[in-house]
């Protein structure tokens, strides 16, 4: 149930996790919010005494692959009590209760803190012949949603599935599977896509609603700045062999064990916007591109139509290797390039166009 | 005679319903579903084979 006061030192005394280790986990939040280190004592303090609202986590048409990502956050005794304190209400992957009780529990917390509690949401929504293609306790994962999400006080969406209709969305979209906001409106929502998103993304947008009450600012697509404000392709660290023109050209080739760019085998990095090569994986210990396969674009809507064949290359990225064309091509390449960095210009703005607008700008304010 | 439905069926990854026939305690017979259903197989359909792997993962 709600933990109403108190914050989490005792419960993270409880748990044996010493000061020191909390303070180095709000030092990193504020690190991924890209706040000013000035900002960390104002972390430390909400996330010790604020009220923490009921969490609610809506499994729909998913492959709880974000819950796997949740559930593995590789720190967990930091990072998953700020999960457990909030008070995970419901979440049918992890909760001991089913059937009839399971549903109290989701419906008891609706009731009492109606306007109040926070929802996550892990897979899209079917919406064609009435929704009958996802239901649980016999109610559609559409009325569900509406009903749940709409009383809410903000609803995350996790996974490019619950934001943008992801793979059950995909071409031909066989169920009419759309996202959250297609299908719930008047709450702020955040979405984090990814495939999966990552639980260092999640955490620090509860870090950011609870230190300063309101939500990050988000790009058009309602995606958090902090998270997805910058390219795959301009954090990466094989950006180096791009320039150089030095290129994959054969999976296990020479330039492959030395870690050349993958851009030639398919990679996707530089149509995406994600913190992966920054936050990483696996306890920050790697990522896609780091382990020598291209970035598949995960975090953009309608990835599996715009971004496939995953390993055929874009065919138009600007920028050639400095090295390799310096010599060979002259100007007339450098007027080509910016004739191709005008028309990815073009084309990401219609892509941005094609998606309903529903910017949540809340900026943070100064001290 | 009485029929029971458990709906959702949690701690599993996936959605089910059971529903059972009880008979002076005894479950004499029982269904299960699935309750979700995206359409993988249809989505892969003229697909280059090379991305099979990554979509059929996400069941």
């Amino acid at each position: 149930m709600p933990n109403e006061a108190g914050g989490l030192r005792e419960t993270l005394a409880q748990r044996g996790v010493s000061r020191r280790d909390f303070l180095k986990f709000c030092s990193a939040m504020t690190a991924v919010l890209a706040l000013p280190p000035r900002y960390m004592p104002r972390v430390v303090e909400a996330l010790e005494t604020a009220t923490r609202p009921p969490l609610l986590w809506l499994e729909y048409q998913d492959c709880a692959g974000n819950t796997e990502s949740l559930l593995r956050a590789s720190k967990p005794t930091v990072a998953e009590l700020i999960l457990d304190v909030l008070s995970l209400d419901y979440h049918e992957t992890v909760m001991a209760p089913a059937g009839h009780q399971a549903e109290k529990s989701l419906m008891d917390t609706v009731e009492a803190y109606k306007g109040q509690y926070l929802v996550v949401v892990e897979g899209s929504i079917p919406t064609k012949d009435g929704g009958i293609y996802c239901t649980i306790g016999g109610h559609t994962a559409l009325d569900l949603v509406q009903e749940i999400g709409g009383n809410a006080a903000a609803i995350i969406t996790v996974g490019t599935c619950a934001a943008y209709g992801g793979i059950p969305a995909a071409a031909p979209n066989p169920t009419d599977a759309v996202g959250v906001r297609d299908v719930v409106k008047g709450v702020p929502i955040i979405n984090l896509p990814g495939c999966p998103m990552n639980v260092q993304n999640l955490t620090a947008v509860i870090v950011h609603y609870l230190t300063f009450g309101a939500w990050p600012a988000t790009d058009q697509l309602g995606r958090p700045l902090f998270a997805y404000g910058s390219r795959i392709h301009d954090d990466c660290e094989r950006r180096a062999h791009f320039d150089a023109g030095q290129f994959v050209e054969e999976w296990g080739d020479e330039g492959h064990r030395k870690g050349w760019c993958l851009y030639k085998m398919g990679c996707k990095g530089p149509e995406t916007f994600h913190n992966c090569p920054i936050v990483r994986w696996n306890d920050g210990t790697s990522w896609p591109v780091g382990a020598g396969h291209g970035c598949v674009g995960c975090s953009e809507p309608a990835f599996w139509d715009t971004m496939s064949p995953f390993y055929r290359r874009l065919p138009s990225v600007p920028g050639f290797g400095v090295e390799a064309t310096a010599d060979k091509v002259g100007l007339g390449i450098v007027a080509g390039v910016a004739g191709a960095f005008a028309l990815h210009g073009v084309a990401s703005a219609v892509r941005a166009k094609a998606r309903p607008l529903n910017k949540t700008k809340v900026e943070v304010e100064e001290e | 005679m009485a029929k029971i439905a458990i709906d959702p069926v949690t701690r599993i990854e996936g959605h089910l319903r059971i529903e059972a026939q009880v008979d002076g305690g005894q479950v004499t017979d029982a269904w299960s579903s699935a309750t979700m259903w995206r359409g993988i197989e249809t989505i892969l359909q003229g697909r280059d084979p090379r991305d099979a792997w990554y979509f059929t993962q996400r069941i």
